[in-house]
C-alpha cells in the first residue's frame, strides 16, 4: 500500500475530484460533503463540461468533461490527490485507466463507489493502481471518514456526518457502508467516538484487504480500538488474523460476523462478496477464527466479567460480539478492563425507544412486556419534530425528481388521465368544474361541491371594467395583442391584494380551526363552541390592533373582511357572497368557516372595533368554500395545505381569466388601437428636469 | 441466483470452440440407431447423466453406466425424469466413457488472496477440492493482463509429478480453459475430472462454471443459457426480473420458510442481521430482503407492491427496518411503501396487520411522519423506532410481537 498511516487515506487538506459528479447520487453526496468539509475541488461528467454544482453559501463545484480537462482546467494547487469514482459499471475501467495515465503524479487514493463492477475489471483496476502506486478502496465502497480532521469522501454519514461521527478513539472497518454509520451511532452510548470510519466495499474482490487496514490502525495514534463488521466470503479475515497473531498486534479488536444462520439457506447474503466460496470463507469459519484469536467466548451481556489475570490478556486482543447491540457494552468492557479513557460522557444506553406508537386497541390483548410506551425523541430530531408538528394539518409531501413524472396527468398512448380518471369518462360526465377540481386536487368532488365552485367561478368572472385585472386585459388588447396575451395580462394583475386574498384567508382559517377538533365543516353540530372561538379572536385582534396603533405600526388585517363598495350600511354584505350563503342555506348545509366570518364581523362591531358590520367579501367566501371541500382531505393528510391555499386563489384566477377573455373580445371589436393610453398632457410629472 | 452452466452446455457450445478435448456425447433427441452406433464407436461403454444445476451427481447416484443400446434409451428417460431433492433435471445426455490411467482436477477462479484470477490444479481428480490434501494441489495466481501460459502450467504439473506423457497436452488444455474463462466473462470454472487416457490425452469429463453477470463478455455470449426447471418461487422470479430492470437501488429477496413477519429491510448488512435476529427469536420471516442502494420512488413502490401482493396475506406483522442510511432518502422510500400499502388496501380491502418500523438516515422525520399518517389512515397498529433503537432490538421486539399475535390467533380459533 502507498498509505503508511490511516490519515494518508484521507486527511484535512486533501483535494477530492468526483467522476460522474452530475449523477443522481454523486451530485447529492458531493453537496453534502462540501457542506461538511469543502474538500471537493471539481468533478467531471461526459458531456457536462462547463456546468457547475451550486451549493448555498459556498463556491460552486466546477464540472469538466473528463479527468484530462479537469487536470488541465484546475490550478496546480487544486489538482486532486483523491478521486471518488461514481461512474457507471461499464465506464469504471476506462475512467481508472485515464486517471492513472493522466493524473498518477498527484493521485494517492481512489474510492470506487460504483456497484456491479465485474470481477475482471476489479482485478484489472487493482493491478493497474498497484503498479501506479495508487491505493484503491472499493469497488462498491461507500467511502471513508476521518472524524478528527472533519474530512470525508463518499457518502459515509449521509447528509449530516457529525450526527453519528463524534471525534474519538475507535476505528470502524466494515464490509457494509450502512454499518459504518450505524455502529458509530451505537458507540456513542458507550462514550466512544470514532477516529476513522471505512467502508471497504463488499464485492467479491475487496481491493484493500483487511490486513492492510489493520496495519494502518496499528500505527495510528488516534485509534485505541478497531471495530470490524464482517460478512461471509473471501479469506481476508484469515490473512488478517495471521498478521495479528504473528505481529502480536497491540490494539484490541471487536468483531461482528454476520451470516451464520442464513448459511443453511444457501443464498447470497445481499452483498456480492458474501457468496460463500468455500469452507474457510463461511461465517462459521470466520467466527471460529476470531474466537481462536481472542481466546475467550463471544461477549455475553449477562456475564459479570471479573478482572482476573486472564481477562485483560484476552481483551488486549479483543472480543467477538454476537449481536450488534452488544457493541457499546463490549467496547465499554474493553476500555474499562484495559484502563483506556473514554472519549466523552456516554449517551443513554441503547434500548427500545419508540418515537411514535399506536396499538389501535391491540395493546390490551398483548402481553404487558410487549406494550411499549411513548419514548423520548432525542436531539436533533426532537427539535425537528416540533417544527414539523406545527403542520398538524395536511400532507408532508416527499420530494422527488418530477421532470418526467406527474401524479396529475398520464397518457399511456391511448388514454389521457387526470389522477387516474380518464378524460373521456370525465367528458361523458360533462362537468368542467368537476374535472378541473379533479385535476387540481386529485379527488372527484361531489355534486354539491361542484355547484358551489361553479357559483364562485361565476362570481369571479368580472367586477366591472374598472378592476385592475379587467384593465390589464383591455390594455393588452389596445396594444394589439392576441387573446392569450390579454388573458395572461389579466392574470398577471391579480395578486395578494386583488383577488388573491383567499390564500391568506385559508391560512387564517386553518390557524383558527386547526386545533379545535373540527372534523366535518358541513355539520350543523360541532364539538366546539364557535361563539367562544369568535370571542377569543376578537380579544386577540383587539389587543394586537391596539398595540400596533400605540406603536404607530401597520398591522395585519383580518383577511377578506370589508369591501371597498359595500361598506356604508349598518350591516354590509357582498352580494356575491350572499348568493353562496343562500345556496348553502337552501341546501340546508352549514359551512363553519363562512359562519365564523359572519359571526366575527358582528362581534367586531359589538366590540367597537368596527363602526358597522363589515361585509365578508368574495375571496372570503371562496376560501370558506374551498376549505370546506378539502378540510377532510387535509385532516387525513391526503393533500397539502399549500395546495388548498393555491386552489382558493386559482378558483378566482380561473374565473377572472375567462372574464378577461370577454374584455379582450369586446375591446378588440369596439375599441381603437392604443385607446388605453393616457395622453402625455394628463400625466403628472413629480420630478423636476435636471438637464 | 448465480448464472451457471454445467457439462452439457459446455459440450454443446464451448468445448469445441476453445479446443478443449471432451468425450463424444448424444442428447435425448438421438434415435435408437444413433445411440447404438455411438455405443459401438465408444467401445460399448457410456454414461447417462442428468443436466441439472447440482454438484456431486456421481455421488448422489444420478450418473448411470450404460452398455446396451436398448437400455440406454430407457436409462436416459429414467435419469431425465428422476428428481433429486425435489429438483428435476432439464434433460439427460449420454457421454462416451473415457478409459483413463489417472484423473486430474482443475479450477480457475478469482481468489481474494491475490485480488485476481488463480488456477488450482491437482492430480487427485474426481474428489472435491476441499477433500484434496494441501500438498496434492497447487494454486497459482494468474496475471489478469498477461493470462496463463503453457510454461507456467508445465511447472505446476511438473511439481505435482504429473507423468511426462500427459504434461504437454494437459498444459495446452488448461491454457485453453483459461482462454474460455476470460473470453466468456466467467468468475469460476471447474473441470473435475480430467481423465487422462493411457496415451496421455486429457479429456474434460465433467464441468461447471459460473458467469459474472456484470461482465460485458458474458452479456455478449453468442448463445443463450439454458433454462432449468424453476427452483425459485414466482415471488422470487418476479422480484428478480424487477431487480434487473434497473440499476438504481437493489431489490433482492430470497424465500425463507417462515410464516409470520413480512420484512421490508434495507441495507445488505443490516438486512442480514435483522433476518438472523428474527429467526433466532422465533419471528419466522417469510423471506430475506435487501432493498437499499438509495432506490427511486418508482423502484421502491414497485418493490413494496410485489412484496405486499405476494406475501401480505400470509403475514401477521409487517417489519420495515434498516440501519442508519447514508444516502437512501427515507421520505422517498417510506412514501413509496406507504403508497404501495394504500394501494394494496384499495385493491384487497382493509387489513389489520400491525407494523413495526425502525430507520435512520437523511430526511428521516418526514419519512416517518408520512408512514405514520398512512398507518393512521389505514387504522393499522404501529410502533415506530428511530436510529437510537438498535436494529437488532427492534427485530427482537418484532419477533416477539409476531409470536404473541400468533398465540392470540390460536386462542381465538380454539
Amino acid at each position: 500500500m502507498r498509505a503508511e498511516k490511516f490519515g494518508d487515506l484521507l486527511k484535512k487538506g486533501d483535494r477530492v475530484a468526483v467522476s460522474n459528479i452530475t449523477g443522481r447520487e454523486a451530485s447529492v453526496v458531493s453537496v453534502a460533503s462540501q457542506k461538511y468539509c469543502a474538500n471537493i475541488v471539481g468533478g467531471w461528467a461526459l458531456g457536462k463540461g462547463g456546468q457547475c454544482i451550486e451549493i448555498a453559501g459556498q463556491k460552486p463545484i466546477p464540472v469538466f468533461s473528463n479527468v484530462v480537462e479537469l487536470i488541465d482546467g484546475l490550478p496546480r494547487k487544486k489538482h486532486p490527490n483523491k478521486i471518488l469514482v461514481y461512474s457507471p459499471p461499464s465506464a469504471v475501467y476506462g475512467e481508472v485507466k485515464e486517471i492513472v495515465e493522466y493524473a498518477r503524479s498527484t493521485i494517492e487514493t481512489l474510492f470506487i463507489v460504483t456497484e456491479r463492477v465485474s470481477v475482471e475489471v476489479a482485478s484489472k483496476v487493482f493491478q493497474l493502481c498497484s503498479r501506479a502506486g495508487i491505493d484503491v478502496l472499493g469497488c462498491n465502497s461507500l467511502g471513508m471518514i476521518n472524524v478528527h480532521d472533519s474530512a470525508r469522501v463518499g457518502a459515509v454519514g449521509g447528509d449530516s456526518p457529525s450526527e453519528s461521527f463524534r471525534k474519538g478513539s475507535a476505528a470502524i472497518i466494515s464490509n457494509s457502508g450502512n454499518m459504518v454509520n450505524t455502529m458509530a451511532s451505537y458507540l456513542q452510548s458507550a462514550g466512544l467516538g470514532i477516529s476513522y470510519g471505512i467502508s471497504t466495499g463488499k464485492d467479491a474482490l475487496i481491493l484493500t484487504p483487511l490486513k492492510s487496514l489493520l496495519e494502518l490502525a496499528r500505527d495510528d495514534e488516534r485509534t485505541n480500538l478497531v471495530i470490524l463488521y464482517v460478512e461471509p466470503g473471501g479469506l481476508y479475515e484469515k490473512e488478517a488474523l495471521e498478521l495479528l497473531t504473528n505481529t502480536d498486534y497491540p490494539k484490541p479488536v471487536i468483531a461482528y460476523v454476520t451470516g451464520e444462520i442464513l448459511q443453511k439457506y444457501d443464498i447470497s447474503l445481499g452483498h456480492a462478496g458474501a457468496v460463500v466460496e468455500g469452507g474457510e470463507t463461511t461465517a462459521t469459519a470466520k467466527m471460529r477464527l476470531f474466537d481462536d484469536y481472542f481466546g475467550i467466548p463471544p461477549f455475553e451481556p449477562n456475564t459479570k466479567y471479573k478482572k482476573n489475570s486472564e481477562l485483560p490478556v484476552a481483551l488486549k486482543r479483543g472480543i467477538r460480539i454476537s449481536s450488534i447491540h452488544h457493541l457499546p457494552d463490549a467496547a465499554a468492557l474493553v476500555y474499562s478492563i484495559l484502563g483506556l479513557e473514554k472519549d466523552f460522557r456516554p449517551l443513554k444506553p441503547l434500548s427500545l425507544n419508540p418515537w411514535f406508537l399506536d396499538y389501535k386497541g391491540l395493546g390490551k390483548h398483548l402481553p404487558s412486556n410487549l406494550v411499549l410506551h411513548q419514548g423520548d425523541t432525542p436531539s436533533p430530531y426532537k427539535e425537528q419534530l416540533k417544527i414539523l408538528n406545527k403542520e398538524v394539518l395536511g400532507l408532508s409531501p416527499s420530494r422527488r425528481n418530477m421532470r418526467k413524472a406527474s401524479y396529475a396527468s398520464s397518457n399511456d398512448g391511448s388514454t389521457t388521465r387526470l389522477y387516474g380518471h380518464s378524460i373521456e369518462k370525465q367528458m361523458q360526465k360533462g362537468s368542467f368544474v368537476s374535472s378541473v377540481l379533479l385535476g387540481w386536487a386529485g379527488e372527484v368532488p361531489n355534486d354539491f361541491e361542484v355547484e358551489l365552485i361553479e357559483r364562485c367561478l361565476i362570481a369571479s368572472l368580472s367586477n366591472g371594467p374598472g378592476t385592475i385585472s379587467a384593465q390589464a386585459s383591455k390594455l393588452s388588447t389596445s396594444a394589439g395583442n392576441l387573446p392569450n396575451t390579454a388573458m395572461i395580462a389579466s392574470l398577471a394583475c391579480i395578486g395578494d391584494v386583488h383577488g388573491g386574498n383567499g390564500r391568506r384567508a385559508v391560512d387564517y382559517l386553518i390557524d383558527i380551526f386547526k386545533e379545535v377538533g373540527l372534523d366535518d365543516p358541513y355539520s350543523s353540530t360541532q364539538k366546539f363552541d364557535l361563539k367562544k372561538i369568535v370571542d377569543d379572536e376578537v380579544v386577540r385582534f383587539s389587543k394586537y390592533r391596539k398595540a400596533a396603533k400605540e406603536a404607530d405600526a401597520d398591522y395585519r388585517r383580518i383577511p377578506c373582511l370589508g369591501h371597498p363598495v359595500f361598506r356604508n350600511d349598518p350591516v354590509n354584505y357582498d352580494p356575491r357572497e350572499r348568493i353562496i350563503s343562500e345556496f348553502l342555506k337552501k341546501k340546508k348545509i352549514k359551512n363553519v368557516f363562512l359562519d365564523y366570518y359572519h359571526m366575527l364581523a358582528r362581534a367586531l362591531k359589538e366590540a367597537g372595533i368596527a363602526k358597522n358590520v363589515w361585509a365578508v367579501n368574495l375571496d372570503g367566501a371562496i376560501a370558506s368554500v374551498v376549505l370546506g371541500i378539502y378540510w377532510e382531505s387535509l385532516k387525513r393528510k391526503g393533500t397539502t395545505v399549500q395546495r388548498v391555499r393555491d386552489i382558493a386563489f386559482m378558483v378566482f384566477a380561473l374565473g377572472r381569466a375567462a372574464g378577461a377573455g370577454g374584455e379582450f373580445l369586446d375591446h378588440q371589436d369596439f375599441g381603437s388601437p392604443m385607446d388605453m393610453r393616457t395622453p402625455v398632457n394628463e400625466c403628472i410629472n413629480l420630478s423636476r428636469a435636471k438637464d | 441466483m448465480p448464472v451457471q452452466i454445467t457439462e452439457l452446455t459446455f459440450l454443446t457450445y464451448l468445448a469445441k470452440r476453445f479446443k478443449i478435448p471432451v468425450p463424444d456425447y448424444l442428447t435425448t433427441e438421438a434415435t435408437g440407431a444413433q445411440i447404438r452406433a455411438a455405443l459401438k464407436r465408444w467401445g460399448g461403454k457410456a454414461l447417462a447423466k442428468p443436466d441439472i444445476l447440482m454438484g456431486k451427481r456421481g455421488k448422489l447416484g444420478m450418473v448411470k453406466n450404460v452398455s446396451d443400446g436398448v437400455d440406454a434409451q430407457r436409462i436416459l428417460k429414467s435419469v431425465q425424469s428422476t428428481d433429486i431433492n425435489g429438483i428435476f433435471p432439464r434433460t439427460a445426455y449420454l457421454v462416451q466413457h473415457i478409459p483413463a490411467e489417472m484423473e486430474a482436477y482443475s479450477a480457475i477462479t478469482y481468489d481474494s488472496r491475490f485480488v485476481g484470477p488463480a488456477i488450482t490444479v491437482s492430480l487427485a481428480g474426481g474428489m472435491d477440492v476441499e477433500d484434496i490434501a494441501g500438498e496434492k494441489k497447487i494454486t497459482l495466481p494468474i496475471d489478469i493482463y498477461k493470462g496463463l501460459d503453457a510454461y507456467k502450467v508445465d511447472k505446476i504439473l511438473t511439481k505435482l509429478e504429473c507423468p511426462q506423457k500427459a504434461i504437454s497436452q494437459l498444459s495446452q488444455s488448461l491454457v485453453n480453459l483459461w482462454d474460455m474463462f476470460i473470453s466468456t466473462g466467467m468468475k469460476m470454472c471447474e473441470v473435475n475430472p480430467w481423465r487422462i487416457t493411457p496415451e496421455g490425452k486429457p479429456v474434460a469429463c465433467d464441468f461447471k462454471a459460473v458467469f459474472d453477470e456484470p461482465n460485458f463478455r458474458y452479456n455478449n455470449l453468442d448463445f443463450s443459457l439454458p433454462e432449468y426447471p424453476v427452483t425459485s418461487t414466482f415471488f422470487e422470479e418476479e422480484m428478480s426480473s424487477w431487480s434487473t430492470s434497473s440499476h438504481q437501488g437493489q431489490a433482492h429477496v430470497s424465500e425463507l420458510d417462515g410464516k409470520l413477519v413480512l420484512p421490508i429491510l434495507f441495507g445488505g448488512g443490516a438486512s442480514t442481521i435483522i433476518v438472523e435476529t428474527l429467526i433466532r427469536n422465533g419471528g419466522e420471516p417469510l423471506f430475506l430482503s435487501d432493498f437499499g442502494g438509495n432506490p427511486t420512488y418508482e423502484r421502491m413502490y414497485g418493490t413494496a407492491k410485489i412484496c405486499f401482493e405476494h406475501k401480505l396475506a400470509d403475514a401477521n406483522l409487517i417489519l420495515i427496518l434498516g440501519g442508519k442510511a447514508n444516502n437512501t432518502l427515507i421520505d422517498i422510500t417510506f412514501k413509496a411503501i406507504s403508497d404501495a400499502l394504500r394501494n394494496y388496501v384499495d385493491n384487497h380491502g382493509p387489513i389489520k396487520t400491525p407494523v413495526v418500523v425502525g430507520r435512520g438516515g437523511p430526511r428521516l422525520l418526514n419519512g416517518l411522519l408520512i408512514l405514520k399518517d398512512t398507518l393512521d389512515s389505514l387504522h393499522l397498529p404501529y410502533v415506530i423506532f428511530g436510529p437510537d433503537t438498535p436494529v437488532t432490538k427492534a427485530a427482537e421486539y418484532a419477533a416477539k410481537f409476531a409470536k404473541a399475535l400468533k398465540k392470540m390467533e390460536h386462542s381465538n380459533e380454539s
